[in-house]
């Protein structure tokens, strides 16, 4: 049909149409006008809410939240990875515990979370950091010990000491592994707080406005939370990609 | 290389004798357990904080013998079921298509990026109005978690065929069942399975996601049950049970997988 | 002549698959102060093994290894060491991989940076100091490795076939690069290798090596005047000897090994 289209704007057509098929289904009536509204006073409502300062302050308060679950999600990995990297003791003791237990769905810890932790910040944040450990861990402890032993052979010969075999070889041969861990971190924690907002306090923050969205039928409010969602998980994902491309100057392709 | 430069010594002395890899594993959860059971025994917990292990054990079997336990997991198992096939398939698909013309990419490309882009938990409130709650949700939210890495890496598997080995079969003048047989599955199959492998792991973490949102009945529904009753033995019980079964899953695909990779160096 | 390198009736096992194998069997060698050594032989005879014994990667399952008759119990920075591989760091720039063969290494730290500069010089690469790794060719990789190698002043420089990834045409220039580099600092080297003709141009003594077990079949003393050139007579007439010790001492593979010539792999 559009042979001569470019590529480019042939992504654009699918949500083109499937917007055209809202505004027609809209237009003739078809379903109820409350659970489907047109897409025109959807963008309009949007737009009135995207103004309120109320909306600024629930996005400020998950964004703290977000990073303060991430920073202390993050420390825990960090250590726990680098413990079982560098110690195969550690790793043969703690290690199948670890793996058994990154295979609970995360969502499943909340429930223990809120009888030991309560409904409040500690909790939310406890879950948050649940939820960036796996990723973080894994990442730094593959890292570590995956530092190629021809490079450490270099160190031998060069008479590195201890220390300087951690920090001058194998932080920073690990160092792309240990980036990849803190993005798919502070995307599970971004997820996670919207979760812990879902699930442990009612009406605080970006997953509170989806909650008052779903409970008050408010389609516009919905999918301006779902955007916001994606949007600032894209942004949160982009900035850490940056700064790993600015972290690792010497790669070639970073992942 | 350098001659037996990284392989391994045998005359240095004799290696330290060491715990046998299972039991060094089954330490920590050993240890656990003893400190479950004591700080149950004297106290240190109240018992709507953390019941005893045997209080757990009990509502297990209870669960078991009531029948509630295989009724609830087979509400969950086949919510997986249906929304794994369905994704899986319909990633099949869309990756085959993705990766063999560019312009159906170039097509789908933003549209299916943007549906990556909205995780779980931004789906559930948002399809809720639509469609309810009720199965049809909670099998579209599996189908989802279950077609992203199915079609992401039929695609990359597409993409990567390695052409220097077509071009050897060329030079053989395979036909295209062989070249089907002997070059493109081999080397697809593979990726594509740790494709339906990460699906798989994931359905059954979105199902349980969508199970505690909206839901009155499957293995998720045991929690926000427990929860609500505070009965504190029930979550517990339903937490294992879940890690249980996702567990099971993993080991066993992640064994296939490495039958299927059993030429590739370590 | 006080020997630099010398090996007593070392011995060397590995285990390979399950099996027993004698790299090493009875290796008796001395290298004197500011000779080249060239160590000449097929793939698992066992030379990549002594060099790495020298170096103090590895120890010895019988006899000692010394080094000015001391016995080598680690790597020192009196030695210095040039892979198959560069093994640079990933991470760090030229200079700053060359500076890191100096980290343990006393002196002030301006004195080191004039050093890492001159080698960096020494080894052509001026102009490349900030250059990663990744942006190197195979032949500046090797001549960064070696500046490495030279960092320490080291008495005695090891080569791991350091060549042997190389282009001929690459290999052909670092080769005779190699040669103006000892000719000016005269340090004692240690090639190890498995081209003949790299062997005989660079070495004052090769010792030729043979596989399973591992040993010394001879060590030839080349003339000082042998004139250093592929197409020379005499040089030829040396290499055709060569070969044919090599031959004598593994029939099996003698007729191959002349065809085709040894691959890195």
């Amino acid at each position: 049909m559009s042979g001569s289209l470019p590529s480019r704007w042939l992504g654009a057509l699918p949500p083109v149409a499937l917007l055209l098929a809202w505004q027609g289904a809209a237009s003739i009536g078809w379903g109820d006008p409350r659970l489907l509204p047109p897409p025109g006073s959807v963008l309009v409502t949007a737009w009135a809410r995207l103004a309120d300062p109320g909306l600024a302050t629930a996005l400020g308060v998950s964004l703290g939240r977000c990073l303060a679950g991430f920073a202390l999600g993050a420390a825990l990995g960090l250590g726990f990875g680098l413990l079982c990297g560098l110690s195969g003791a550690a790793a043969r003791l703690v290690g199948p515990s670890f793996h058994a237990l990154k295979n609970v769905a995360v969502f499943a810890w909340i429930p223990l979370i809120a009888l030991w932790f309560g409904m409040g910040e500690e909790a939310r944040l406890a879950f948050i950091a649940v939820a960036v450990v796996t990723p973080v861990a894994l990442n730094v402890w593959e890292g570590i010990a995956g530092t190629p032993p021809l490079l450490l052979e270099v160190g031998a010969a060069f008479r590195f000491s201890s220390w300087q075999r951690l920090f001058r070889i194998r932080l920073p041969a690990a160092l792309p592994s240990i980036l990849t861990g803190l993005q798919l971190g502070l995307i599970h924690a971004w997820l996670a707080t919207i979760g812990a907002e879902y699930f442990l306090a009612k009406g605080t923050g970006l997953g509170g406005l989806l909650i008052e969205g779903r409970d008050r039928f408010d389609m516009a409010l919905l999918i301006l939370g779902v955007v916001l969602l994606g949007g600032i998980g894209m942004l949160l994902n982009q900035a850490l990609w940056r700064l790993a491309v600015r972290l690792t100057p010497w790669r070639t392709t970073p992942a | 290389m350098s001659d037996f430069a990284l392989s391994l010594p045998v005359s240095t002395a004799p290696r330290p004798w060491r715990f046998p890899a299972w039991s060094t594993a089954l330490l920590l959860p050993a240890l656990g357990l003893v400190l479950w059971l004591a700080a149950a025994r004297f106290g240190w917990l109240a018992p709507n904080m953390l019941p005893a292990p045997q209080d757990v054990w009990l509502t297990l079997q209870d669960l078991a013998s009531s029948g509630e336990l295989a009724q609830h997991a087979l509400w969950s198992m086949g919510r997986v079921a249906q929304g794994f096939t369905t994704g899986a398939g319909l990633g099949l698909v869309l990756g085959i298509g993705m990766g063999l013309w560019p312009r159906f990419e170039a097509l789908l490309r933003p549209s299916f990026l943007a549906i990556v882009q909205v995780p779980v938990i931004g789906w559930v409130p948002l399809l809720m109005l639509p469609l309810g709650i009720g199965e049809t949700l909670e099998i579209v939210i599996v189908a989802k978690a279950a077609l992203v890495p199915v079609t992401l890496n039929t695609r990359d598997a597409i993409h990567a065929l390695p052409r220097p080995l077509l071009e050897v079969a060329a030079t053989f003048r395979y036909g295209r069942l062989q070249l089907l047989r002997r070059v493109v599955l081999p080397a697809t199959v593979p990726p594509v399975f740790t494709g339906v492998r990460y699906g798989l792991t994931s359905c059954w973490k979105a199902l349980v996601a969508v199970e505690l949102l909206a839901s009155s009945e499957g293995l998720g529904y045991l929690l926000v049950w427990g929860r609500q009753m505070f009965q504190m033995d029930l979550v517990i019980a339903g937490v294992l049970l879940i890690a249980a079964i996702g567990l099971i899953f993993d080991t066993a695909l992640a064994a296939i997988e490495r039958r299927l990779q059993r030429w590739r160096p370590a | 002549m006080s020997a630099a390198l010398s090996a007593r009736g070392v011995v060397r096992r590995f285990q390979l698959d399950r099996r027993e194998v004698v790299a090493l069997a009875g290796i008796d060698l001395d290298v004197a102060a500011g000779e080249f050594i060239a160590i000449l032989g097929a793939s698992g005879c066992g030379k990549s093994t002594l060099l790495r014994l020298f170096a103090g990667l590895d120890a010895p399952d019988g006899g000692e290894v010394m080094h000015r008759g001391e016995r080598i119990t680690g790597p020192s920075l009196a030695r210095g060491i040039v892979f198959q591989e560069h093994r640079l760091f990933p991470w760090l720039t030229v200079r700053q991989n060359v500076a890191a063969a100096l980290l343990n290494a006393p002196g002030p730290a301006s004195e080191k940076a004039l050093t890492v500069q001159a080698l960096i010089h020494l080894v052509g690469l001026h102009g490349f100091e900030e250059a990663w790794p990744h942006q190197l060719s195979g032949g500046m990789a090797q001549r960064a490795a070696i500046a490495r190698g030279l960092a320490n002043r080291p008495d005695v420089l090891l080569l791991d076939e350091p060549f042997g990834a190389l282009d001929a045409l690459t290999r052909a220039r670092l080769q005779q690069e190699l040669r103006r580099i000892w000719q000016r600092e005269r340090t004692t080297t240690l090639l190890v290798t498995h081209d003949v003709d790299e062997a005989l141009l660079l070495g004052q003594r090769v010792v030729v090596m043979t596989p399973r077990p591992g040993r010394i079949a001879c060590i030839l003393v080349l003339p000082p005047d042998l004139p250093r050139d592929h197409a020379n007579a005499d040089f030829a007439r040396l290499r055709t000897q060569v070969l044919g010790i090599l031959d004598a001492a593994d029939p099996a593979q003698a007729s191959l090994r002349t065809l085709i010539p040894e691959t890195a792999a």
